[in-house]
């Protein structure tokens, strides 16, 4: 009974553990999206919190949706790259989506004194 | 008139050449006689590392003249003399001198000689040789003598000589001079025999220092300069492209006026500083939109003008024009007038429909006064409404930038928007100049002209004319030296991969006392190569991972700060933390206004 019971609770547990896993495989994943931006060269043209240079556009803090980004750079027109899947998977995207979205957004240009200063030019 | 002649050259029983001073303290050497032709243009300054066939020039150089106009400059490598002349002259804006030791300085020196032929810098290369194999005592003169020297770097100069008397150097020197300053200026050498120089001369009263007399630079041609003012002045939207055009504040003055006149946007490609940043109709960021919608071009000394009105997709070198049909294209530069054939600095060809072979700062009151001339009232009120449209899209952009700025403020390593802002909140109130941003302002995201001042034309002074690295530190040092006199804030934005390849400069700064504050772009990385071989690997299909072997700079990361106060250089740094910036970038300028060198250590994102 007890070798029953035990084998039950195996059983269950064990589904439960897959499924987890399972669901931590298709959750995209801030962490992981952050070590894919920066191993894919993400962050040479796009700063490494996305905040864009003039290499590169910004990604954040109005991050486009990963079907937008994959739509971009699988062709990628232009000086960027393309990104085959071979190279970057839908998945990835999708995690360096999630991680783009963790990022805070910048202080607004007015409290930031150097800039503030400067303008708007007339 | 009698000369000085190769057998009143002291030689010892040997034959070899007597080293040390003359046989009397009177004595007046050849190398006295060339001084004497180098003050005579007031040269100030000679760049140079030692060796022994250039010695009579040392010499005379320090001690017959005294080391005054020309003032001898300590170089660590002949690559940095020849990029601290590059920088002098477009700070100064007149040549300086290098002076180099045979074959081996003479190599050493040519990178940055080509980065100034690429940029139409003038300067003065002098070469020591021994040409005569009677004259060489050791292996090495032989090693480092040539029949022609001047053959190394013939590609890029625009003219060389090897005077073999006194008199034929006075007049080289002259005619030496006068073709480097006349547009196009480029670099020339002289190839300086080593014996010429250590001739004792039996009477100097015969030499006589020739007089210098500078050429008026060519103006285009007043008919088609006439028809270019009519398609001007009709078009619908006319867009003026600067590149090398303002070669004095004057080329600036200048330029604002025709742009002012037709109330026609600027695209600045900056190879000088040619329009105002905070002038309404500098429109630079709006380059590509301006020109799809123009129907009248005018290129002013753009090198590569096919390459403004085509775009080019790298992958399978295809291109398309950026252009609507019919527009009209005009051109005013001296591309046409001198080119050499090997580099190919000439770039694609460009059909256009007037090409003005003239001189752009010297044909520019010429194209003004025509454009006036068929300027009409009626004209002159439609074109005046096209002012606050102008306004407008200036402010909207300098808006946008700003906006873009307060991204990755807080990030570290630190944003190159946060570095050159944190910068430009230091200098701004001092009359400042950004002698370097080394091969491109690309690498800094182009910040410093989005968002700085750039309203006279010493403020910028371009970049390394052939993009070859090694020039930005010593380029630096260079214009810092010429800025001293000049009362101005000296200010480089240097990258990390530029710096090792001439750090020596720095010593140079620390020796002669040039105020110079270097902020170090430090990636950490040669960036523009790691994202054009992701490119590549992207290409291929064959993943990025190992696109930063060999091009990161890491492993163990470089201490620019230490090998700055290695060699006397004050500095600080490394910067992780944007919020030590400023007091850092405050120390450091205040280091540069007391007369030193400075330099701050930040490292930062990649662009």
């Amino acid at each position: 009974m007890n070798a029953k019971v035990m084998a039950c609770a195996l059983l269950i547990l064990g589904l439960f553990g897959g499924l987890v896993a399972m669901a931590q495989e298709v959750s995209p994943s801030p962490r992981r999206g952050q070590q894919t931006f920066m191993r894919v060269g993400c962050h040479l043209c796009h700063g490494t919190n996305g905040q864009g240079s003039g290499a590169g556009s910004a990604l954040t803090p109005n991050t486009p949706s990963p079907e937008a980004i994959a739509s971009f750079i699988r062709t990628a027109p232009g000086r960027m790259p393309a990104y085959p899947k071979e190279v970057l998977s839908d998945g990835e995207i999708a995690d360096i989506v999630a991680f783009l979205r963790t990022v805070p957004p910048p202080p607004s240009v007015d409290s930031i004194r150097i800039l503030r200063i400067l303008g708007p030019r007339k | 008139m009698p000369l000085a002649t190769e057998s009143s050259t002291r030689k010892d029983q040997s034959g070899q050449l007597a080293a040390g001073p003359s046989s009397t303290a009177a004595s007046v050497y050849g190398s006295d006689f060339m001084v004497d032709v180098m003050k005579s243009l007031d040269l100030e300054f000679v760049f140079c590392n030692p060796g022994s066939s250039i010695l009579g020039l040392h010499e005379s150089i320090t001690v017959y003249g005294g080391n005054s106009r020309p003032e001898l400059i300590t170089c660590m490598h002949e690559e940095s003399a020849a990029a601290m002349a590059n920088g002098y002259y477009k700070a100064a804006l007149k040549p300086a001198a290098i002076m180099c030791h045979g074959t081996i300085g003479m190599q050493h020196a040519a990178m940055n000689l080509y980065n100034a032929w690429c940029d139409r810098v003038p300067l003065i290369a002098i070469f020591g040789n021994i040409i005569d194999a009677a004259d060489r005592a050791h292996a090495r003169d032989w090693r480092q003598s040539a029949q022609d020297p001047a053959a190394m770097v013939r590609d890029f100069t625009k003219w060389d000589d090897q005077p073999m008397s006194l008199r034929a150097f006075g007049e080289s020197m002259m005619r030496g001079w006068k073709i480097a300053t006349t547009p196009p200026m480029e670099p020339v050498a002289l190839v300086v025999n080593s014996p010429l120089q250590e001739m004792v001369v039996e009477d100097p009263n015969s030499l006589v220092v020739p007089r210098y007399s500078p050429s008026i630079p060519p103006q285009g041609d007043s008919g088609a300069v006439r028809e270019a003012a009519r398609l001007l002045v009709q078009a619908d939207n006319p867009v003026i492209i600067a590149d090398r055009l303002a070669r004095t504040p004057n080329g600036m003055r200048l330029l604002v006026e025709l742009a002012e006149t037709l109330n026609a946007p600027v695209i600045d490609l900056g190879g000088r500083q040619n329009m105002p940043t905070t002038h309404y109709l500098y429109q630079t960021r709006q380059g590509g939109h301006l020109i799809a919608e123009a129907d009248v071009i005018l290129g002013l000394e753009v090198t590569d003008f096919w390459g403004e009105i085509n775009q080019v997709n790298r992958a399978d070198m295809t291109f398309s024009p950026r252009i609507r049909a019919g527009t009209k294209l005009i051109t005013i530069s001296l591309n046409d007038l001198y080119m050499k054939s090997n580099n190919q600095d000439f770039q694609r060809y460009a059909p256009v429909d007037i090409s003005v072979a003239g001189d752009g700062e010297t044909t520019l009151p010429a194209l003004i006064e025509a454009v006036k001339a068929v300027l009409g009232d009626r004209r002159k009120r439609v074109l005046a409404q096209k002012a606050d449209h102008f306004r407008k899209m200036h402010a909207a952009s300098f808006e946008a930038s700003r906006q873009l700025a307060a991204n990755g403020w807080t990030a570290s390593p630190v944003s190159t928007a946060r570095m050159c802002m944190e910068l430009y909140e230091q200098i701004k109130d001092e009359d400042w100049a950004l002698v370097s941003v080394g091969a491109s302002e690309m690498f800094v995201s182009q910040w410093p002209h989005r968002l700085w001042a750039f309203d006279e034309h010493y403020r910028y002074l371009g970049i390394a004319g052939a993009g070859g690295v090694g020039y930005g530190l010593p380029a630096a040092v260079g214009a810092a030296l010429a800025n001293k006199a000049l009362g101005r804030f000296s200010v480089s934005i240097q990258c990390d991969g530029d710096f090792m390849y001439a750090n020596g400069a720095l010593w140079t700064a620390a020796h002669h006392r040039v105020p110079l504050l270097t902020v170090m772009h430090n990636n950490r990385a040669y960036a523009q190569e790691t994202m054009l071989l992701q490119g590549t690997a992207n290409r291929r299909r064959r993943g990025v991972d190992r696109s930063g072997i060999g091009t990161a700079i890491r492993n163990p990361d470089i201490d620019y700060a230490k090998l700055a106060e290695g060699m006397g250089v004050w500095s600080a740094g490394p910067i992780e933390s944007p919020d030590d910036l400023a007091p850092a970038l405050a120390e450091a300028v205040r280091v540069v206004k007391s007369g030193f060198p400075a330099l701050v250590d930040v490292v930062t994102q990649m662009r």
